[in-house]
């Protein structure tokens, strides 16, 4: 009896379903647990306001320093009553020169943007009506799959490139004179590289484009491929807010301050009938993009109330004082004070 | 009258004959639920028939219209089927581990006997009509009915615990047509058995046999119950028996019993699903108002925008489509992937109980395993454990301790062994002839039915009283150098009706005939003969079960030969009787079992498990009510529970007693109990008891006013209890809506394991029943305390997290897309597009957060050093519609912060769809792994490495998709990572998005901090005192915080009841 017992001890020995050890399936991995203690928290906040504060202060210096000059162009530029009627006729001529007198030197190359207001290039039915296929590949011109309703002109032929993006593209034109003289307008590589490279082919042409009853807005020339139509390849990366701006080119020289800068807008594109606006937009540039105080405004202002929220809990510290890890503060502690702990 | 509802529906059964044999099904069992053929099919059918599955079916049918399709339908169909693959690939493991032991089940060799020829078999290849051969402990293959024992007597044993969970041994008989046949015979019997078709009643058999010549015998011979072999039982204590088989297969009783086992849902599931309801009606709230406003923007503005070139005149169904779209971008708002993901961590949960090295019995060799994988978060939140005593609390060992002679008690000093007993070896030595009787009595009543029996053996053995050998008819002990011969002449069977047993044995030497009775002291002393003054051995057995032992009564008379062998004829009709069997011999029994000499009293300990006080009062302190149920009787079970702080001595606690004599009296008892118990259970420890009868009426008449009592009770002691009543307890808790979890180690507890929220057996000396059953099994009742305050909480609170940071991270990125509605002329228009999407869902945020898995708020000691803390999870604290609408609400901030960041950054010139949509993604996964490290209590390498990682990876991701030019995303990465205002603003929406979390977090940790901040704080500062005055204020409503967490639940279940308790 005792023997045969002594030979299952050791049996279950060498037997043993014992779970093999490891920190890992003991839960027993070395941890780190760091608490919310004033002085983690009081140091986190004051660090961080310092830090933001003076990239605050850099971002919106950077942003001051950039010189923008905004014209909103689309009321004066028709003095018809009926503007909708203006602008749909295709015979009047829509000359409009608009004179904007810089109010401090702005050094080239001065970006020319056009900005339109409450248009959405992000509505469902818009920002879909495209094909990428078609417009990167020569053989690929048939495929005007979710271009509808502009994918096919009055014939039945596939429209290249297809789709609202294309048909309803910007047409205004923009031609500038510096104190009378003219100046010329580089609107070379105001697209991206990649899309001119990959996205729009360098063998396609457009085809059966703007054929339609209904014009939308710029013609294109058939001669030119795709990959050097940048003005579509800007305006098909569409927008994602319906304020937006898009490049028009670049004037490369600099203006001196009171300087008179003259444009004769060609004002083509119809923004009247939906009430959106039409802008003509002259900036310079930083490390920062374009101006906007936003990020500086926002870096001071979270820095600011970070640093104040750090002298509060240090006030609140001094004032209210708390021990951590008191376990007589413990309900049950209180509760039953005899209880062994 | 039953008769004709029977007879049209029967099955005949030709024994030794192969005509009928293919009639019916084999004997193969199957509990497999899906074939190889229609595992596809069916399993595709169960897992959309969940809501959930529909819904994403529906929502990725309708993806497939591209007129609405915000995004491409891979968004959705790709998680889809992944998680359909993920739940298809569990289902198909487990059915296949059914397969196996099917399997294992099927090709057991058995024997069975074909025209006189023995033969073995596989029992998957048994038929209706085959005769079968069993041994000593086999397992019985298929339904037969009786037709052979090795018992002259033509009876047999069977253990029955795998049907009904009653450990007891039944007998059963061969019927009287087949009574006489030689083992030979047996083997060629030829006949036929009319019995019903099957069914699940294992009480019922009614059936007749009729054997055919060259028996002569050839009437209908009726059957019963009792001249069965039932599938699953064991044989015991017969060395052989032999049966025709009847149901096979699926079709025996265990067979059509078998149902599956409902699946358990915990209560965090219950409150997730609840969750995603409420969030699923927002969600069409949400979808109905844009889609109305969509469609208003649309006619009042849509149609100026002349570029879009709206027709005049839609479709019929053209004011569907905005709605449905807008249903398209916001179905994301129920994450898809939570089950899988919550499957995932529940499934580690069940991994880390199994590994767990501190619940390893090294006594027993056997790990703490979880059958049910699924439940460990319910093990966290346990309000009631019901626990059975014997095996359980103790450790089924049975020890003889003490005993009471002829007026003389023995073993009464605190020694650890009454064997050792000066007196008794005195006694014993000097032939003492009661004691020698005393000790014959227990010994040749041996039988090993129960483990008390093999204890008395064990100490007379030990006295030097042997039993030598033992068979069916006779048994032989040494005693003093010398051998004794006794002839059995019949057993008395143990019932739990008559509660004891004797047997009739003749002395080998003398030939005196002599009655041996044994069992509880309420069936022996009142058979005592009438002039024995029995006050002695009362007091002896209420002084034993004052200690906590189990008591045996033994008894003897004197039987002269006539009146022996008038009872015998009697007994021995009894024992064919076909009506009432039971109860006849009973009668029988009765009118043998009197005027008994009563030899003494036996003691037995059985011992309290290691550690099961100390487990008892932490669980307690951790607000867990735990309940004693327990078959023993009410002395004992009261004497355990002191044993083991169940109940406390006097002073500080009360106990109530529900008892009474008539019905009236019971239920009155009750009234006042609860009376007592709603008056002063603020103040003092009350706990009551009661027993079976008790317990049978109150459930008949007032099973209202017992829930009432119930819900107050923190302790209770039931005794007497039947399995069916220790399941019904369980059911009356669940009924008032709390989580039970039901332990115990044998057959008896099975109906309470399987009933009980949570099931946990001990695998224990009573087998593996109970561990077979349960959700749980351990080693020992110790473990206990790990599996609920260390797994469960772990895994409650990491449960907590993973769901609601599902919902969290799901509606931020909803939220995001419902903003950008509001600038793209609600027209459904998805700011993300379809790669961030998935990529979203499956890669960025799904890894993160499974870090939480590997979390522990505060450490395992701390734990067990407060178990109070228990009482957070058990109330739901981390869990429930406040602290959602808190993740929502923190959900609704960031989407805003990073929405309004990204669009007031870019703005402009900047303002391109790609670049936009990128930035405000980067947005989301730079402040998801803030939120993550944020509720993060513990950083273990794998935790900062998946944060991390994951964060890396994003970009990592992001650049090689960016590099891929038919993607739309082309290029957008290397651009932005070029930009300083990209990593500006990055900085920026961390800050403002995690800012405000981290000073509310800050102020309340600080100043109104919850007991987990404040055991966290502990642990930190290493327990260091230093008391600082002044904070008294902040500090009573932490006190009052905790303590009313457990008494909240109970008075809200309690409101129910209100009325009912003013009158």
């Amino acid at each position: 009896m005792s023997s045969s017992g002594s030979e299952g001890d050791s049996l279950a020995s060498r037997r043993s379903k014992k779970p093999k050890y490891s920190k890992f399936t003991q839960q027993e991995l070395p941890a780190c647990k760091p608490l919310l203690t004033p002085g983690i928290v009081i140091g986190a906040f004051s660090l961080i306001g310092v830090v933001f504060v003076p990239i605050g202060l850099a971002s919106l210096s950077a942003s001051q320093n950039i010189v923008e000059l905004i014209d909103r162009y689309d009321a004066e530029c028709v003095s018809a009553n009926d503007k909708v009627g203006f602008i749909q006729d295709t015979k009047t001529d829509k000359a409009c020169t608009r004179k904007i007198t810089v109010p401090k030197p702005m050094k080239g190359p001065i970006h020319i943007y056009y900005q339109l207001e409450n248009f959405y290039q992000n509505h469902r039915r818009y920002v879909k009506s495209r094909n990428d296929k078609q417009l990167r590949y020569k053989d690929s011109g048939a495929m005007i799959t979710n271009c509808e309703p502009e994918a096919t002109s009055e014939d039945g032929a596939p429209i290249v490139p297809c789709g609202l993006i294309a048909w309803s593209m910007f047409n205004d034109t923009f031609s500038f004179s510096l104190n009378k003289k003219a100046v010329e307008v580089n609107k070379k590589n105001i697209a991206w590289d990649s899309d001119k490279q990959t996205k729009f082919g360098s063998d396609v042409y457009p085809k059966n484009f703007q054929k339609g009853g209904l014009i939308g807005g710029a013609k294109l020339d058939e001669k030119l491929p795709l990959s050097e139509q940048e003005d579509l390849i800007v305006w098909m990366r569409t927008a994602a807010l319906p304020t937006f701006r898009k490049l028009y080119g670049r004037i490369e020289t600099d203006i001196m301050a009171s300087d008179e800068v003259t444009v004769v807008i060609q004002n083509n594109y119809n923004t009247y009938s939906f009430g959106g606006t039409k802008a003509l937009v002259l900036s310079t540039t930083s490390w920062i993009g374009g101006r906007n105080n936003f990020i500086g405004a926002a870096y001071v202002a979270i820095g600011g109330i970070c640093l104040f929220l750090a002298m509060g809990f240090v006030v609140l510290y001094v004032l209210k004082p708390r021990t951590l890890g008191d376990p007589s503060y413990l309900s049950w502690n209180k509760e039953s004070p005899d209880q062994p702990n | 009258m039953e008769v004709t509802s029977w007879t049209t529906m029967k099955r005949f059964v030709y024994i030794n004959d192969d005509s009928c044999r293919y009639s019916y099904c084999g004997n193969r069992i199957s509990n497999t639920k899906y074939t190889f053929w229609n595992f596809l099919p069916k399993n595709l059918w169960e897992q959309f028939r969940r809501f959930m599955n529909q819904y994403f079916l529906i929502i990725a049918c309708l993806q497939l219209w591209s007129h609405i399709a915000p995004v491409s339908p891979a968004t959705t169909w790709g998680p889809l089927i992944i998680i359909f693959i993920v739940s298809a690939s569990k289902e198909a493991w487990d059915d296949y581990n059914r397969y196996l032991s099917d399997k294992k089940a099927n090709e057991r060799k058995v024997w069975v006997v074909k025209d006189g020829t023995h033969r073995q078999i596989k029992a998957q290849e048994i038929h209706v009509g085959d005769i079968v051969w069993l041994h000593e402990n086999d397992e019985i293959p298929c339904d037969l009915v009786l037709i052979g024992t090795s018992d002259p007597q033509g009876i047999c044993y069977v253990e029955m615990s795998n049907l009904d969970g009653e450990t007891d041994l039944k007998t059963r008989f061969v019927p009287s047509i087949s009574a006489n046949l030689s083992a030979d015979q047996l083997g060629k019997v030829k006949g036929v058995v009319e019995c019903p078709n099957p069914d699940n009643d294992i009480r019922r058999f009614d059936a007749n046999m009729r054997l055919f010549l060259p028996i002569i015998d050839n009437e209908a011979c009726p059957l019963t119950i009792n001249n069965t072999l039932l599938q699953s039982c064991y044989l015991r204590h017969t060395e052989w028996a032999c049966g025709v088989a009847v149901y096979t297969g699926n079709e025996t009783k265990s067979g059509m019993s078998r149902g599956t086992a409902e699946t358990k849902l915990t209560a965090a599931d219950a409150m997730i699903d609840k969750l995603t309801i409420a969030i699923f009606t927002f969600q069409i709230i949400v979808v109905l108002l844009l889609g109305y406003f969509g469609n208003i923007w649309k006619d009042t503005q849509g149609l100026k925008q002349w570029y879009l070139m709206y027709p005049m005149e839609g479709p019929w169904y053209d004011f569907l489509v905005i709605p449905l779209r807008f249903e398209l971008l916001c179905s994301i708002m129920i994450p898809i992937s939570i089950k899988v993901t919550l499957d995932l961590a529940k499934g580690v949960y069940a991994k880390f109980i199994d590994w767990d090295e501190q619940m390893f019995d090294w006594e027993t060799n056997t790990p703490a395993h979880s059958a049910n994988t699924a439940i460990s978060e319910d093990l966290g939140q346990v309000q009631y454990i019901l626990s059975d005593k014997t095996g359980t609390l103790t450790e089924n060992r049975m020890i003889f301790k003490r005993c009471c002679i002829s007026d003389t008690m023995y073993g009464n000093n605190n020694e650890d062994d009454g064997l050792k007993d000066a007196k008794l070896l005195h006694a014993v030595s000097s032939n003492d002839p009661d004691v020698i009787k005393f000790l014959n009595d227990g010994t040749v009543s041996y039988k090993a039915q129960s483990q008390d029996e093999e204890a008395l053996v064990n100490a007379a053995s030990n006295l030097n009283m042997m039993l030598i050998s033992k068979d069916n008819s006779s048994a032989g002990i040494y005693f003093n150098g010398s051998d004794f011969h006794y002839e059995l002449l019949d057993i008395l069977e143990f019932t739990s009706d008559r509660k004891r047993m004797s047997v009739v044995i003749k002395d080998g030497q003398t030939g005196k005939i002599l009655l041996l009775s044994k069992g509880a002291d309420e069936a022996i002393l009142p058979r005592a003969s009438a002039g024995q003054q029995i006050q002695r051995y009362l007091e002896a057995v209420e002084m034993y079960s004052q200690l906590g032992l189990r008591t045996l009564c033994l008894g003897w008379r004197d039987l002269e030969e006539d009146e022996y062998k008038e009872w015998s004829k009697k007994f021995r009709e009894a024992s064919c009787s076909l009506h009432n069997r039971e109860s006849k011999i009973a009668e029988v029994c009765h009118s043998l079992e009197r005027d008994l000499h009563i030899l003494g009293v036996t003691a037995i300990e059985d011992r309290l498990q290691d550690g099961v006080p100390e487990t008892i009062k932490l669980l307690r302190n951790a607000g867990i009510n735990v309940w004693m149920l327990t078959g023993d009787k009410q002395n004992t079970a009261i004497q355990i529970g002191l044993l083991c702080n169940l109940i406390t001595s006097e002073p500080s606690s009360q106990l109530l007693s529900i008892t009474g004599k008539t019905e009236e009296d019971i239920l009155r008892s009750l009234e006042r109990a609860f009376i007592i118990m709603k008056n002063t259970c603020e103040t003092k420890d009350l706990a009551f008891v009661l027993d079976g009868c008790a317990l049978e009426i109150i459930l008949k008449h007032s099973k209202e006013s017992f829930t009432r009592l119930a819900m107050l009770s923190r302790t209770a002691i039931c005794c007497r209890m039947t399995p069916l009543q220790k399941a019904q307890l369980v059911a009356i808790l669940k009924s008032a809506g709390y989580l039970t979890l039901g332990i115990g180690d044998g057959g008896n507890d099975v109906r309470m394991i399987q009933e009980a929220n949570i099931g946990v057996g001990i695998s224990g000396r009573e087998g593996l029943q109970a561990a077979r059953a349960a959700d749980y099994s351990i080693g020992k009742f110790k473990f206990l305390r790990r599996l609920i305050l260390i797994h469960g909480r772990y895994s409650y609170n990491r449960t907590a997290f993973i769901s609601q940071y599902s919902f969290y991270k799901s509606l931020n990125i909803c939220f995001i897309q419902i903003l950008f509605a509001f600038l793209s002329g609600l027209s459904g228009t998805s700011l993300f597009n379809s790669t961030s999407l998935m990529a979203y869902n499956v890669f960025y945020t799904s890894l993160p957060v499974m870090t939480i898995i590997f979390d522990k708020d505060i450490s395992e000691t701390t734990v067990l050093q407060h178990p109070q803390i228990l009482q957070h999870s058990q109330a739901g604290r981390l869990l429930n519609p406040i602290t959602f609408c808190g993740w929502i609400g923190r959900s609704l901030y960031h989407a805003l912060v990073i929405f309004f960041i990204t669009i007031c950054a870019y703005a402009d010139e900047k303002s391109e769809m790609q670049e936009l949509s990128m930035v405000a993604l980067s947005g989301c996964i730079w402040i998801q792994a803030f939120v993550v490290t944020m509720d993060t209590n513990s950083f273990t390498y794998p935790q900062i490495i998946l944060i991390w990682g994951n964060f890396v990876a994003f970009y990592m991701i992001n650049l090689i998709l960016s590099a891929i030019p038919s993607l739309q995303m082309y290029t957008i990465m290397f651009h932005l990572c070029g930009q300083p205002s990209y990593w500006i603003t990055m900085a920026l929406t961390v800050v403002v998005g995690m800012g405000p979390v981290m000073a509310f977090r800050y102020l309340r940790d600080m100043y109104r901090p919850s007991a987990i901040n404040m055991l966290q704080q502990i642990e930190q500062s290493n327990g260091s005192i230093q008391a600082f005055g002044g904070m008294d204020s902040a500090l009573e409503s932490v006190r009052t915080n905790l303590t009313d967490l457990v008494t909240d639940s109970r008075r809200n279940s309690d409101s129910n009841y209100q009325p009912l308790l003013s009158d």
